[in-house]
């Protein structure tokens, strides 16, 4: 009872903040939106009692990327709404919404065809972090350890790109000089 | 520090203590090195000991700063240059001012303004006396230039009121006679000299 | 914790429990910026406010009045709707992230009650088995009321505000969840409940003494995440007015407060749970007792902090987080690591 009012207020919430995020042509408002809906979307995973995952998503993607989205977006003028050169909304609206019906109906259909089984039940005792970790260090092991490797190099990689100019200080080398000769003095 | 130390302004007499300023490091390692010993140090908890200590001065040593003001006032020194005082003569209780008009001649924010009669015993009094402190900047000119000391600055200085007359009506400004008692004087220019009584001499007319 | 089976906990009791956690948060919250006010006035050996009732104590009333009946003003370029929700989404957080600590003892609301007896009231409103992580998490969803303020007011200081609200929160999430990673390493556990329990018995037992440098960590992430002192970067009037909150009055700006002193009690709860022994009887005294001491005393050491210690440059800030903390937090965990295998 609780569950089924819970799930269709956040489908609502979720599926009308996502569609503000998409319609609106306010930066703050798509932004706010998406970070809101993306709450809400972890309030799926706290009813499907994978308190993990829901956590996780509230983390990473919360508090991580679309907090990159936001630092990004403060490089335009978040007050004003912007100018899109879109020539048929109705168009980008419908082919949009199939694309999306066509998205769920893939989903949908092996769900409703035969009744699929989880292929890794939950393990009884075990805890939503420990059953997450067994999965993931026996079968996905090696996705894992892929995934592992290449945000590695992301990190590295982004380390060089924004290191290059370090060595070089804003601090001209007469003001060090100044600077050490004042420390004599 | 002492407060006759601090009040010396002669730069080169004191005993300045020069900080031993370390050279920033160049190297990594240097650097690293200097995090460390920072880190170990516990220059930090310096900083803490001495809010925690003067915590407990002012919690139980009874050192605290503040003055409840309106109920505790700090004494002013004699020499602020506040609401001016009028005094009186220590002798008759009469009030010192022989409207010369010196005060108001030189005045320079103009805000002095006097009126005199002769009343009945052919003596110069005082009718009017204002100072409109709306303007007065508190120069010092009028008790400098007074000849009898008779205006000077005093100590009031809360000089908030709901009308500004209430502070520049001579009656004001005037000492209390029952105050007289406490009315203070100072030595030094314009004010009476030690051996004043001995230079008295009586006026021809008593003989 | 004796072994007596605790009451199903009822639905009815989390809403109770809510209740008086909003209610009772609130007013510490409130009341804590009092205590901030006396504890710096003391160390600075001012008096602090004495005016208003008895030393003082009815300031907290007065500051209501205030901010309730101060206009509350929007700026004509602001974005209007995200203006106004920003502070509340900083208040909302940081009682939500409190819904999974625990707060105070558990009770059961005597019987003469008329609706209400006999319902069991838990000490942690949702007991769920992430209890740490979920706290994290609403924490890093908490940087967006400062952040979304600043971006709405159309103010550059504003913007300044939210773009160090972002760098640090980021950043010292980081910070947060690795120094705490050791910890669940050693309990095996992400629930509070369970690092209670690992650490009950005598204080040689607390997991300070085999995690001091994840403890340090914590709290120096926990100061950057509640915005204290030593890194309060995100409004301070020295250089950027007021950051974020530039542009607020009234009760909007008092949601930005109450929010942040919510935040530095769950971070004092954290750490006392966490660290310091949690709500265990320690010798004769009792656990309920014991961890209000804890947390008192935590709280009294973010003033204390902020009476002693200067601001940080924005530089620094990053230095401190990339450069040393997280390096150490992660050699922490390697070593803990390697311990734990051997």
């Amino acid at each position: 009872m609780y569950e089924q009012i819970a799930f269709y207020l956040f489908s609502v919430l979720t599926i009308g903040l996502f569609l503000v995020t998409v319609l609106t042509k306010n930066i703050l408002y798509a932004m706010t939106s998406l970070a809101g809906g993306m709450v809400f979307i972890s309030g799926f995973f706290f009813l499907l009692e994978a308190d993990f995952l829901g956590v996780v998503q509230l983390i990473v993607y919360v508090g991580a990327v679309m907090a990159l989205y936001a630092f990004a977006m403060m490089f335009f003028d978040a007050t004003r709404d912007i100018k899109e050169n879109t020539t048929s909304n109705y168009l980008v609206f419908f082919l949009g919404g199939m694309i999306a019906l066509m998205l769920v109906i893939i989903f949908i259909a092996p769900i409703m065809g035969d009744n699929i089984q989880s292929m890794y039940p939950p393990i009884e005792g075990a805890g939503n972090a420990q059953s997450v970790g067994l999965v993931l260090f026996t079968k996905y092991l090696v996705p894992f350890e892929v995934a592992a490797l290449m945000l590695l190099v992301a990190m590295i990689s982004g380390i060089i790109l924004a290191g290059k100019k370090m060595d070089n200080s804003l601090t001209t080398q007469e003001d060090i000089i100044i600077e050490k000769e004042e420390i004599i003095k | 520090m002492s407060l006759e130390e601090f009040k010396n302004r002669n730069v080169g007499e004191q005993s300045y203590r020069m900080l031993d300023l370390e050279h920033t490091p160049e190297t990594g390692l240097g650097k690293f090195g200097q995090v460390a010993k920072r880190t170990v140090k516990g220059e930090l908890f310096v900083g803490l000991w001495v809010t925690l200590r003067e915590m407990k001065n002012a919690l139980f040593g009874g050192k605290m700063h503040t003055i409840k003001y309106p109920l505790e006032k700090l004494p002013i020194s004699p020499r602020y240059r506040a609401i001016h005082d009028m005094l009186r003569l220590l002798e008759s209780g009469h009030y010192r001012c022989i409207g010369c008009g010196l005060c108001e001649k030189i005045c320079i924010s103009d805000c002095i303004k006097m009126d005199t009669r002769y009343d009945e015993n052919q003596r110069k009094e005082v009718s009017e006396y204002t100072i409109n402190f709306g303007r007065c900047i508190f120069c010092g000119y009028c008790a400098e230039v007074c000849p009898e000391l008779a205006i000077v600055h005093g100590g009031r200085y809360e000089t908030a009121s709901e009308q500004r007359a209430s502070f520049s009506l001579f009656e004001d400004m005037l000492t209390p006679i029952d105050a007289l008692k406490q009315q203070k004087e100072f030595d030094g220019f314009g004010a009476v000299s030690p051996n004043a009584d001995e230079n008295i001499k009586k006026t021809p007319l008593a003989y | 914790m004796d072994a007596t089976v605790l009451p199903e906990v009822t639905s009815l009791g989390v809403v109770i429990k809510a209740i008086i956690i909003l209610t009772i948060i609130s007013a510490i919250a409130g009341f804590g910026t009092y205590i901030e006010r006396k504890i710096l006035a003391f160390m600075q050996r001012r008096l602090g406010p004495t005016h208003v009732g008895p030393f003082g104590l009815l300031q907290i009333a007065a500051d209501g009045i205030k901010l309730f009946t101060q206009e509350d003003i929007i700026p004509q370029n602001a974005n209007k709707l995200i203006f106004q929700i920003a502070p509340a989404i900083t208040a909302a957080t940081a009682f939500i992230a409190l819904a999974s600590v625990p707060v105070f003892p558990d009770f059961i609301i005597p019987e003469f009650i008329p609706i209400l007896g006999g319902t069991f009231v838990p000490s942690i409103a949702a007991d769920i088995n992430v209890g740490i992580l979920f706290v994290l998490g609403m924490m890093a969803a908490g940087l967006y009321g400062p952040l979304l303020a600043g971006m709405a007011q159309a103010n550059k200081w504003g913007i300044i505000g939210s773009a160090r609200t972002a760098i640090q929160f980021l950043s010292y999430e980081v910070v947060t969840g690795l120094s705490i990673l050791a910890p669940i390493m050693l309990v095996g556990s992400l629930s509070l409940v369970d690092f209670n329990e690992y650490q009950a018995g005598e204080f040689t037992e607390w997991l300070i003494w085999q995690q001091p440098v994840a403890f340090v960590l914590f709290l120096i992430a926990g100061f950057a995440e509640t915005n204290r002192t030593p890194f309060d970067l995100l409004e301070h009037e020295a250089e950027v007015i007021s950051g974020y909150a530039t542009e607020y009055s009234g009760m909007r700006w008092g949601m930005f407060f109450i929010g942040e002193y919510a935040n530095m009690i769950t971070v004092a709860i954290l750490a006392s749970v966490m660290f310091l022994g949690g709500y265990n009887d320690l010798g004769f005294i009792a656990g309920w007792f014991i961890i209000i001491l804890k947390i008192s005393f935590f709280f009294f050491l973010m003033l204390w902090v902020r009476a002693s210690w200067p601001h940080i440059r924005p530089d620094q800030l990053m230095w401190l987080c990339w450069k040393v903390l997280m390096p150490l937090a992660l050699v922490n965990i390697l070593i803990t690591a390697i311990v734990m295998m051997i």
